[in-house]
């Protein structure tokens, strides 16, 4: 029992961490906590099981496409939504903005897509059960794979390094000649597709599914409150821990309360540390 | 009961509100109400129970436009509190849980109900961000869809329990909407007093210039909880209403889709306004009746509609009606103060005493703002502060009034210690200031802007508010009053109804002080006031400030213009690094040889 | 007004622009030539920085135009700037200070052809033989004043044909002043002009070869640093009508 929620729970809280990388990719770029991420988790979902299913394509050009698509919904989300209001001195105009588009994204798949749940393919051949399927460790390895792959992207390209100089300082990165609105834009493409691997790799788990959009809205976003913004290992560590305290409280009070103890939770440490456990102190008002 | 304050479309009240003039500018509002009183007469029994809908949820949303147009709080799981308030009334009245009561007194139960979950949605919004506070609210949107599922007894779970039944000439479908509609013109009048009021003028200073807000000794969490108290009343009395019309509740009633309509009617119909709202309700209720194939995709809809707006037209429906704020203002206007008038503003006065600063230190990071620094502020008097950038003038400013703790070191006015921290006390204690770059509301007009500066005069109750009682309409002339004669002061009277964003950088630097005299201060702290600022109206600011001083205000000048200090300071402070270089007179520190090496460098 | 004879680089024609509503510069001109040093003084407040960000783009203007090697600037951001040799250095040091001090360099060597980048970060750092020591060290770990030779080092990195450097002096104590601004008379020998805003009116007169002050948005005083009485004329600029008041 204890391995079944240790390994449904890490799998899941990969998938919740992997939201949050993507939430924290799109804040580094541009400061706005967008509410597109988890729907770019459910697009991976519903574009794999397309692409894969419906249309029949091979699972490798299934993920490619998929990865492909979340990416350029990143880049409409930067033009439309994000980029007119970073001018604006208004702050909650950008929580309207990537929520008018989030709803926008939800409702068209629900009504072209489907409003229940719709299989996904399997990747690696029949369901072994047990705690060792693929459903289990497929997240596990995406979230590892895409940790390292942004580690190596910072370490060891340029573009990496821009990005990082974006993030801590928007106007030295101008004024030293950085082509600082096309970063974004790329910020916002790697978002997409982190969103999209989250859904693809946790396909198996949360299925194909419209409402999944929501869902990894507020459990993706936990690991950062927790994590603190802009924090990645932050997010993976509250995104796991997360994983596992939900599957636990699933174990042992269901699954509507589990939902509550969630919140509960998530509110708690969000009043005792509003930037989150790691996170950095806000800045001067005055 | 009469309709007796001003217009809804944009907040603007006429610089003499005759009740003529204040009918004319509430017709919109009485002409929606009194087409709505005709649907039972010209449409059939299906219309009358969309408008009834509609009706119900301009109930809920008049409160939370208060929340969201007026305070700025993003409440986008509101949908909770209608949940409550059904499920409240309808137990209530099926008698699961006790003995049915009266479905009248399980309205107003579900009131108190949503009143108190209405604080409790609300209070994180007190420690939270904007995204945050948004995301915590759509928790609990599910958290109690998941309860009303979950406690099977009471809630009778996914199967759900029967509305409650309203007695009879309330049982037929034009009586129910007619009780519907006088509920909800009854909401709509509350909230336009609220809305010019000194409460609503508060929160509007609260969402777009909060740290003046505290400046003027408007008090955040008090505000913010009474308005979600209110919002969250009426949102639980919306809720058995809506349980009524529904004649029958199950969880899946309350979706996300209708928290989306609720607050994508506030922010489509426009910030700070009562009628865009309405209208909006209305839109977003109608729009699906009317085009039956949209049906379906009537929230894409919705969403599609609350991004146009944030793109195109932030102002929503308000600002496209605002026919005002599109005659054009004469260009050449000049600021024409007249201290004479001070008199009348500044001639009560708390007991008067110096401020007295002794060895105050702020450090940020390893750096030390200031650092030991003494000041002696004397009623009476104009004293000036200067000092090279990064000197630490403005970081006393602030340590002054309020907005930072120094480490050490005590502050007094009048011999009564000044606490640390603490910025929205300062008004009371009779301090006032300005801010280096204008700190105002630009969708208010000036007049409210400067009003805004009076808040902590107001008498009345939110209550006596919410209903115009008498102290509530006296505090209004009051404040109206002494608004105009401020504004007579800076010269800007005649600019009184235009909105503030039209308003050129300098005329607002002259609004911020007719707004900081409205608490007729004993000490004015200004902060660079003269940046921005033509040479002649250099020269009339300086008129002004010393007339202020003249009439035993105390006044701190924060600032880089040598000419003004020099010309009406009577006593100036120089500081370098954090420490105090010299203090005299100016013309003792002009010749200062640190001080012209400070200025000049090496 | 005699001139240092070199070629035009820099042409400010009455160029306004401000923040918003505020206007800041009320019509500027100023021109900077190949080979010289420019010094531009001025009081808290004048526009300084405001015509520095004007000139690299990063601030758009109201009024008037600006011309780099005969080039019309209206309109052309701070990536372009750089690529056509107009190199900014903001003021308070800010460099990525997550990052070391190699990528630092490598950051602004950012649109530079890859085969050439590591040649142009040595030379630039042949300028700051302290901070090369220090090249895989983090940004955080440099001090106040390391931080500022980097933040030059780096508008160096494109080999620009003028360089703006604004206060470099902030914060840093004189030793270290001296060794940036000998690093600055260094660069007028190899051929780069600099744009230099200061605070410190002694050193910057000291180094430069031209002055400009500014004060409430203009121009108020344009002369060859070889010229007697700069101080007190600078004094009178600065403190306006009570200058005269000065000394007794």
């Amino acid at each position: 029992m204890l391995a079944s929620i240790l390994a449904s729970g890490l799998a899941v809280g990969a998938i919740y961490a992997l939201i949050g990388i993507a939430y924290n990719t799109m804040f580094s770029a541009s400061r706005v906590m967008s509410f597109t991420a988890g729907q770019l988790g459910m697009l991976g979902g519903v574009f794999g099981s397309m692409f894969v299913l419906r249309l029949g394509l091979p699972m490798v050009i299934g993920l490619l496409l998929t990865l492909a698509c979340c990416a350029v919904i990143g880049v409409i989300t930067e033009v439309v939504a994000v980029r007119p209001v970073l001018k604006s001195l208004d702050q909650h105009l950008y929580v309207l903005s990537t929520l008018a588009l989030a709803l926008m994204i939800q409702h068209a798949v629900a009504i072209e897509w489907s409003t229940e749940p719709q299989p996904f393919p399997r990747i690696f051949g029949s369901s072994s059960g047990g705690i060792l399927d693929e459903k289990f460790w497929l997240p596990i390895v995406a979230c590892g794979a895409t940790i390292i792959g942004l580690e190596m992207l910072s370490r060891h390209t340029l573009v990496g390094r821009a990005f990082l100089a974006i993030a801590e300082d928007n106007f030295a990165a101008q004024a030293l000649g950085l082509p600082e609105r096309n970063l974004r834009m790329a910020s916002y493409a790697l978002a997409g597709a982190i969103g999209a691997l989250a859904g693809f790799s946790g396909g198996a788990l949360l299925l194909a599914f419209v409402a999944n959009g929501p869902l990894l809205n507020f459990y993706g976003f936990v690991p950062v409150a927790l994590g603190g913004l802009g924090n990645n290992r932050g997010a993976i560590v509250g995104g796991l821990a997360l994983g596992i305290f939900q599957q636990t409280a699933n174990f042992l009070v269901g699954g509507i309360f589990s939902s509550v103890a969630v919140f509960v939770l998530f509110i708690i440490v969000l009043l005792a540390a509003p930037q989150g456990m790691f996170g950095a102190p806000t800045t001067r008002r005055v | 009961m009469e309709r007796s304050t001003s217009m809804a479309t944009g907040a603007h009240i006429g610089v003499s509100p005759s009740p003529s003039a204040r009918w004319a500018l509430g017709a919109p509002l009485i002409v929606v109400f009194a087409l709505a009183l005709l649907v039972p007469l010209v449409g059939n029994d299906y219309w009358v129970l969309i408008a009834t809908r509609a009706a119900i949820y301009w109930v809920l949303v008049a409160g939370l436009n208060l929340m969201i147009g007026f305070a700025g709080q993003l409440a986008i799981g509101y949908v909770a509190l209608l949940t409550l308030g059904a499920y409240t009334t309808s137990v209530l009245v099926a008698g699961n849980v006790m003995p049915a009561i009266n479905p009248f007194l399980a309205l107003a139960t579900a009131g108190c109900v949503g009143a108190l979950s209405g604080v409790i949605v609300g209070l994180p919004a007190l420690r939270l961000r904007t995204f945050y506070f948004a995301i915590s609210t759509l928790g609990f949107a599910t958290i109690v869809t998941q309860i009303a599922l979950a406690w099977q007894s009471v809630t009778g779970g996914g199967i759900g329990l029967p509305g409650p039944e309203f007695p009879s000439p309330l049982d037929t479908h034009a009586g129910f909407y007619f009780f519907c509609l006088g509920i909800a013109a009854f909401c709509t009048w509350m909230t336009v007093n609220i809305a010019h009021s000194r409460f609503g003028r508060a929160l509007i200073a609260v969402r777009d210039a909060d740290v003046a807000a505290e400046a003027t000794g408007i008090s955040k969490p008090h505000l913010l909880v009474t308005v979600f108290l209110f919002a969250g009343a009426l949102a639980g009395i919306a809720g058995g209403l809506f349980a009524s019309l529904q004649t029958y509740i199950t969880p899946d009633a309350f979706t996300f889709d209708l928290s989306v309509l609720f607050f994508i009617a506030v922010l489509i119909g426009g910030r700070g306004s009562i009628l865009g709202p309405l209208l909006g309700t209305v839109i977003l209720t109608l729009l699906p009746e009317f085009a039956a194939p949209l049906a379906a995709w009537s929230t894409f809809l919705y969403a599609f509609l609350l991004l146009a707006v944030v793109l195109a037209a932030p102002g929503g429906i308000a600002a496209l009606l605002d026919f005002k704020s599109r005659k054009p203002l004469r260009s050449n206007r000049a600021i024409v103060p007249q201290p004479a008038f001070l008199k009348e503003v500044l001639s009560e006065g708390e007991a008067k005493g110096p401020i007295v600063l002794r060895n105050i230190v702020l450090s940020f990071g390893g750096v030390r703002a200031v650092d030991g620094v003494d000041l002696d502020i004397r009623p009476g008097q104009v004293h000036g502060l200067i000092g090279p950038n990064g000197s630490g003038k403005t970081t006393t400013l602030n340590v002054i009034s309020g907005y930072y703790r120094p480490e050490t070191g005590t502050m007094s006015v009048a011999g009564l210690a000044l606490p640390a921290g603490a910025a929205e006390r300062r008004a009371a204690r009779g301090i006032a200031r300005t801010f280096q770059t204008p700190r105002i509301i630009g969708e208010a007009s000036v007049l409210q802007n400067v009003m805004i500066g009076g808040t902590i005069d107001g008498r009345a109750l939110f209550v006596e508010s919410l209903l115009a009682l008498p102290r509530h309409r006296r505090d209004e002339a009051k404040l109206h009053a002494a608004a105009i004669s401020a504004l007579r002061i800076v010269g800007l009277v005649g600019l009184a109804d235009v909105r503030a964003d039209r308003l050129q950088h300098s005329e607002l630097r002259f609004m911020e002080i007719a707004r900081a005299l409205m608490l007729r201060p004993t000490m004015l702290l200004l902060d660079e006031p003269a940046a921005g600022l033509a040479a002649d109206e250099i020269v009339r600011l300086g008129a002004l400030i010393k007339e202020i001083s003249r009439n035993g205000t105390g006044v701190l000048l924060v600032e880089h213009h040598a000419d003004l200090i020099f010309d009406i300071c009577d006593h100036v402070t120089v500081l370098n690094l954090g420490r105090v270089l010299a203090t005299g007179t100016p013309a003792e520190v002009r010749v200062h040889k640190e001080v012209v090496s400070a200025y000049l460098g090496g | 007004m005699p001139t240092s004879g070199g070629e035009l680089l820099l042409d400010v024609n009455d160029l306004k622009t401000g923040y918003g509503k505020i206007v800041v510069l009320q019509g500027v001109d100023l021109d900077v030539r190949a080979s010289e040093i420019v010094a531009l003084l001025g009081p808290n407040g004048a526009g300084k920085t405001t015509l520095l960000r004007a000139i690299s783009g990063l601030l758009p203007w109201s009024g008037g135009g600006v011309r780099f090697l005969n080039r019309d600037l209206r309109g052309v951001g701070p990536r372009e700037t750089a690529r056509a040799g107009l190199a900014h250095v903001i003021e308070g040091h800010r460099i990525f200070t997550q990052q070391t001090v190699t990528d630092n360099l490598l950051l602004a060597a950012y649109d530079l052809p890859r085969g050439e980048r590591s040649a142009r970060i040595e030379e630039a750092l042949s300028y700051f033989p302290e901070i090369s020591a220090k090249r895989n060290d983090s940004g955080s770990a440099l001090s106040g004043g390391q931080q500022q030779m980097l933040a030059v080092a780096q508008g160096l990195v494109r080999r620009p044909k003028l360089l703006m450097l604004d206060e470099p002096s902030a914060g840093l104590s004189p030793v270290l002043v001296d060794r940036v601004l000998a690093a600055v008379s260094r660069l007028r020998e190899a051929g780069t002009a600099v744009l230099l805003v200061e605070q410190l009116i002694d050193k910057a007169l000291a180094v430069a070869d031209r002055v400009y002050a500014l004060a409430q948005g203009k121009i108020v005083l344009e002369a060859p640093t070889s010229e007697p009485n700069l101080p007190t004329r600078l004094e009178r600029a600065y403190f306006g009508h009570h200058a005269d008041r000065l000394h007794g």
